[in-house]
């Protein structure tokens, strides 16, 4: 049960040490984060790795549930959890410097402990708890330049995502009202009164606050601001990791409750909104930054299209896109750090560091789907969905999808052609390949991953079927329920 | 345009509610966890104020969680503002303020203390007696800007209380594998030494969070300072 509880408690033990240790050494409280971040990954990568038959079910404080807090770790928990101990070691500030290191590091760790209790809490209030911390942390991590834009864009996104705060407690406060309970199996053991009106507007508030670390249009304008002026490694760790484990919660919910009512349609029909926002504010853009940020937005927007889809392929397929774009776009916010200027001024960067551009190629091969790479075996599992759906709205997401690919591939492969320009005095861009390590792992696992496809789709449909079975979910949690449910013919 | 967007929001949301209201069962809401607990928390927790042992034992992990956004708005706060070593512009204050403040001090003291340490028993615990606490700390920099608070022992404090929290719930993983259990026992319900760790806990939360707001009023009031 260890990997369960330390990898969230041990970050906040260090994050709530850091300052203390830091007036009596620097050397000690900056090492302090990377120990605990490893000693998580030691924790939970054998669990990933060779992942036990069943999932890890934790009553904290052996408060049965639903009473106290539940802790669930099914492959797809364990996954996430892992991912988020692994891109945190990536992208963490080694080299330091800053004169307010120990708060920075603070609330580094903090935001890892909130992403890992998001990706195995089961208990929806606890899940909030963890969002709002995840947002706070932000907060002071995306001002961390100091400087005037940067200052606006995290009070614009401070104000949206309070919006959003107050609007998902008030969805769970309604969905607690009607059920009187918080713990998501319970929820899902009998979905009927949540069904109605009231339980979809609970569903719609909590896709609003939910969705607003999400990117989901339209709470999304925060969005390009806040990554183009952030540090680069906090965009790629929030555009990559925390937006995926927002939908997570969202997933989570259709799964369990909602996956027989209108709610699928919602998010089918939000979701070709924001891909449309999201690809075309991507064609317009004029900077690095701005357009991988709206790129991520038409992305996540495709995620919501593949978990509108019914079933476990639905299921299947919001999860590929997801993690393609994990992988991806944290990658590409890597090479933002040095690229951070206008598109204009990176003309030719391909001259003084070729190894960036040939990544940046790679990267957009596979964001626009080009086979063989991993980008075109997810799009494909979405459009395949969609056309299996069979309704006008599903038809309608196709259409969108293939004619946002054609926008994608134009601004993408513009910008390639761009980087390839020949010219006199080329930008000098990165120092060495050590500024851009993160992005090169990256890359790597991304062609590994396109050389042994097959394995990966295995365990990916191994962790899919997990996922999608509600029952399956409640017997773990209530095995007692299962019983019960057996006796009734 | 964005009007339009306004009234259209506020619109919708008020027929959201409208419909809501006839749907919803006010006054008779089920109760599956919270009659559960009304039923036999007083004797697995052993705290008179059930309250308390909704915060602190059954659902304890949200308790860390809210302490540690508390710490997250904090730190992020003082990242913001800086630290660069205060000079306060304020004058200090009369006669009145600065006895009536070293009057209060005391008073704010014990309230605080007594609060947090009967959490178990009665309305109150480590959230509000940590506020009472920061007042008192507070009250005598308001009256005498020049001395402030000394930000260093504030973090000392804050850091060790919020690791004497995660102490306690790491304790109970290794004795009985179940972080954030209830140990020691819980005594007679009622009494001042009942209910296990979670006096301990109270005061891990009414420490942590007393310095942290301590720490926060006056870094903003110094802020102020520097600017005017």
């Amino acid at each position: 049960m260890l990997p369960l509880i330390l990898p969230v408690v041990l970050p906040l033990l260090a994050a709530f040490l850091v300052m203390p240790l830091a007036r009596m050494s620097a050397l000690i409280a900056r090492a302090l984060g990377p120990i605990v971040l490893t000693t998580s990954l030691v924790l939970l990568l054998p669990c990933c790795l060779d992942p036990p038959a069943q999932p890890l079910v934790l009553a904290i404080g052996n408060f049965a549930p639903p009473l106290g807090i539940v802790f669930y770790g099914d492959r797809l928990a364990l996954l996430f959890a892992n991912a988020v101990a692994l891109f945190f070691l990536l992208f963490w500030d080694w080299r330091g410097g800053n004169p307010q290191q120990a708060r920075q590091d603070a609330l580094m760790l903090l935001l890892a402990a909130s992403a890992t209790g998001l990706a195995l809490s089961g208990d929806l209030f606890n899940l909030y708890v963890f969002y709002e911390l995840a947002a706070v942390a932000s907060f002071g991590l995306v001002s961390l330049s100091g400087t005037g834009p940067a200052l606006v864009a995290t009070v614009r996104y401070l104000l949206v995502s309070a919006f959003g705060s107050v609007l998902a407690l008030a969805g769970i406060a309604l969905l607690y009202l009607q059920t009187g309970t918080l713990n998501l199996a319970q929820l899902g053991i009998d979905p009927e009164p949540l069904q109605g009106p009231a339980g979809l507007l609970a569903f719609g508030l909590m896709v609003i606050g939910f969705g607003v670390k999400a990117e989901l249009f339209p709470l999304n304008y925060w969005v390009p601001e806040v990554y183009a002026s952030a540090p680069a490694r906090i965009s790629a760790l929030l555009a990559g990791l925390i937006s995926k484990l927002a939908v997570l919660i969202l997933l989570r919910l259709l799964v369990l409750v909602y996956g027989d009512t209108a709610a699928p349609q919602i998010l089918l029909f939000l979701g070709i909104l924001t891909i449309f926002f999201g690809e075309f504010s991507a064609w317009r853009a004029q900077d690095f930054p701005r357009m991988i940020a709206f790129s991520s937005i038409g992305q996540l927007g495709l995620v919501f299209i593949a978990f509108s889809l019914s079933g476990s392929w639905g299921v299947l397929a919001g999860i590929a896109v997801a993690l393609h774009h994990l992988l991806v776009k944290s990658a590409l916010f890597g090479l933002a750090h040095r690229w951070s200027g206008s598109l204009q001024a990176l003309t030719g960067s391909a001259q003084r560091t070729p190894l960036a551009a040939a990544l940046f190629v790679l990267f957009a091969l596979s964001l626009i789907g080009v086979p063989p790479l991993p980008g075109f075996w997810t799009k494909i599992l979405v459009l395949a969905g969609l056309a299996q759906e069979g309704s006008a709205l599903a038809f309608t997401g196709l259409g969108a999808i293939l004619l946002v690919t054609a926008v994608e591939a134009h601004y993408l492969f513009r910008f390639a052609l761009q980087l390839y320009e020949k010219v006199e005095n080329a930008p000098a861009g990165f120092r060495s390949f050590w500024e851009f390590l993160p992005s090169l792992l990256l890359g790597a696992a991304l062609l590994a991953v396109t050389l042994r496809i097959n394995p990966v789709a295995d365990r990916l449909r191994a962790i899919t079927q997990q996922a999608a079975d509600r029952s399956f979910y409640i017997t773990q949690v209530f095995p007692q329920a299962a019983a019960h449910r057996k006796d009734q013919p | 345009m964005r009007n339009l967007a306004a009234v259209l929001f506020i619109g919708g949301l008020g027929f959201f509610l409208f419909v809501l209201f006839f749907r919803l069962p006010l006054g008779a809401p089920p109760l599956v966890a919270g009659a559960a607990i009304l039923e036999e928390g007083g004797e697995t927790v052993g705290a008179a104020n059930l309250v308390t042992a909704v915060l602190l034992a059954y659902r304890g992990m949200d308790t860390l969680g809210e302490l540690s956004i508390l710490f997250a708005a904090a730190t992020a706060v003082g990242l913001v503002l800086g630290r660069r070593q205060l000079v306060v512009s304020d004058p200090e204050g009369g006669f009145i303020l600065r006895a009536g403040s070293d009057l209060l001090f005391p008073l704010l003291l014990v309230v605080g203390l007594y609060v947090i340490l009967h959490g178990h028993l009665t309305p109150g615990g480590g959230f509000q007696g940590g506020v009472i606490l920061a007042a008192a700390f507070f009250v005598p920099v308001l009256a005498r800007p020049r001395r402030g608070l000394d930000h260093g022992l504030l973090s000392f404090v804050e850091g060790l209380a919020g690791a004497a929290f995660i102490g306690i719930g790491l304790w109970a993983l290794f004795a009985r594998d179940a972080f954030l259990e209830p140990l020691l026992g819980k005594g007679v319900l009622g009494h001042l030494f009942s209910a296990g760790t979670l006096p301990l806990l109270s005061m891990a939360v009414g420490l942590k969070v007393g310095a942290e707001l301590a720490g926060l009023m006056t870094s903003l009031m110094e802020a102020e300072g520097r600017e005017s």
